[in-house]
């Protein structure tokens, strides 16, 4: 014991938060060697209940991706409104398909899923986003993800051509159809009623036909 | 302010999954619970007038949603002592047995341990901020984080200090 602290009460302190001491406890400190053992101790087990903490994503459904490489998409997007001179018309639809690449990008994994899902799968999503949705593709992800606010089904169909993502975009509105393009990515943004149909690939353009096939399917 | 919010939002994301998991225990009911909060968090995002302070504000939308799922659909909650939970493959390392164990064992604490030592290591919350949120003293949280602390003391093969009442 030093200071006018008890021990068991500046080990409570430490346990507490071993970050942020007061100036009691610092003073405790310096005369006991058995207090700012027991804080080394504790500021060590900390660093390893923080890596405990971190877990791995890629084990998860939804792997992330590292950030960093959004500021270069950011700046390609911008890039691409500057000097593509009109191809994306209105500032608003640009903002939405930067959005779209956004958030499919952080989705990285979706790609890589081969299995097909079963149509209760797919229509628990959908019915998450309160969207009808038929395609006789096969689906092989499906998630019903915050994008601007509201569930938007979030989909890889296995195409003639590659896997393509699909977004249901019900709340977003698209006067006409709108290609972009972006880091690997090529999309297209598409007027479906009352909403917008996002599709994107890795391979090439998106074939109108399968687009045209896939705006065919969605009801709001 | 759409757009750097939506970064905002992909950017902390992870942590926000990886919260919402120490809540749950369950890794789709953290999925749901994080995508409740992003379209809570858009809602609300005029609310937020310091993006400083986006973590702990994000932590506390996930901690409410997590609560407002179970309460909206009486999901079960996740028993301490239940198998599968414990053996979640996400709890697994790539080779670091120890971290592994204290995986485990931080996912057994009891829930009143577990949910401030979660807040205040991942989220970075105060014990201030975690106190106002969970509605209790500030030296009842630091008591529940001392008494979290210790029993993890023993997986890292410490000694266990002296409780006190």
């Amino acid at each position: 014991m030093s200071g006018s602290l008890d021990c068991s009460h500046v080990r409570v302190a430490i346990g507490g938060d071993p970050h942020d001491l007061g100036p009691e406890i610092r003073e405790h400190l310096v005369g006991c060697e058995a207090c700012s053992r027991f804080l080394n101790e504790t500021l060590a087990l900390d660093g390893r209940v923080r890596s405990a903490l971190e877990l791995p994503l890629a084990k998860f459904r939804k792997p992330v991706q590292a950030p960093a490489r959004r500021f270069a998409l950011a700046a390609s997007v911008l890039l691409a409104v500057l000097i593509g001179g009109g191809f994306w018309v209105f500032r608003p639809q640009s903002a939405l398909a930067g959005e779209v690449v956004d958030h499919v990008r952080h989705e990285g994994g979706s790609w890589g899923a081969h299995e097909v899902l079963t149509p209760a799968e797919v229509a628990e999503v959908l019915q998450k986003a309160g969207v009808n949705f038929d395609t006789s593709m096969p689906v092989v992800y499906a998630m019903a993800c915050a994008f601007r606010g509201h569930r938007v089904p979030h989909l890889v169909v296995q195409t003639s051509s590659g896997p393509m993502t699909v977004m249901l975009l019900a709340h977003e509105k698209v006067s006409a159809r709108q290609e972009f393009s972006a880091d690997g990515l090529e999309g297209v943004l598409l007027p479906a009623g009352e909403g917008a149909v996002a599709v994107l690939t890795r391979n090439g353009k998106v074939p109108d036909a399968i687009a045209t096939n896939l705006v065919s399917g969605v009801r709001w | 302010m759409v757009g750097p919010f939506a970064r905002l939002l992909e950017m902390l994301r992870p942590d926000l999954v990886r919260f919402a998991f120490w809540l749950a225990r369950d890794r789709a009911v953290a999925e749901d619970v994080v995508q409740e909060t992003l379209i809570r968090a858009w809602k609300s995002r005029e609310e937020l007038k310091d993006q400083a302070a986006a973590r702990s504000w994000l932590f506390t939308i996930v901690r409410r949603e997590h609560a407002r799922l179970y309460e909206r659909k009486r999901l079960p909650t996740v028993d301490m002592e239940d198998a599968s939970a414990v053996a979640d493959p996400a709890l697994a390392s790539d080779g670091d047995a120890g971290l592994d164990d204290l995986r485990r064992a931080i996912m057994q604490l009891p829930d009143e341990y577990r949910e401030p030592l979660v807040m205040q290591v991942l989220g970075g919350l105060t014990t201030t901020e975690i106190a106002a949120e969970l509605k209790l003293t500030q030296p009842a949280v630091l008591t529940r984080l001392f008494r979290a602390r210790n029993r993890l003391r023993v997986i890292y093969g410490l000694t266990p200090a002296e409780d006190v009442e």
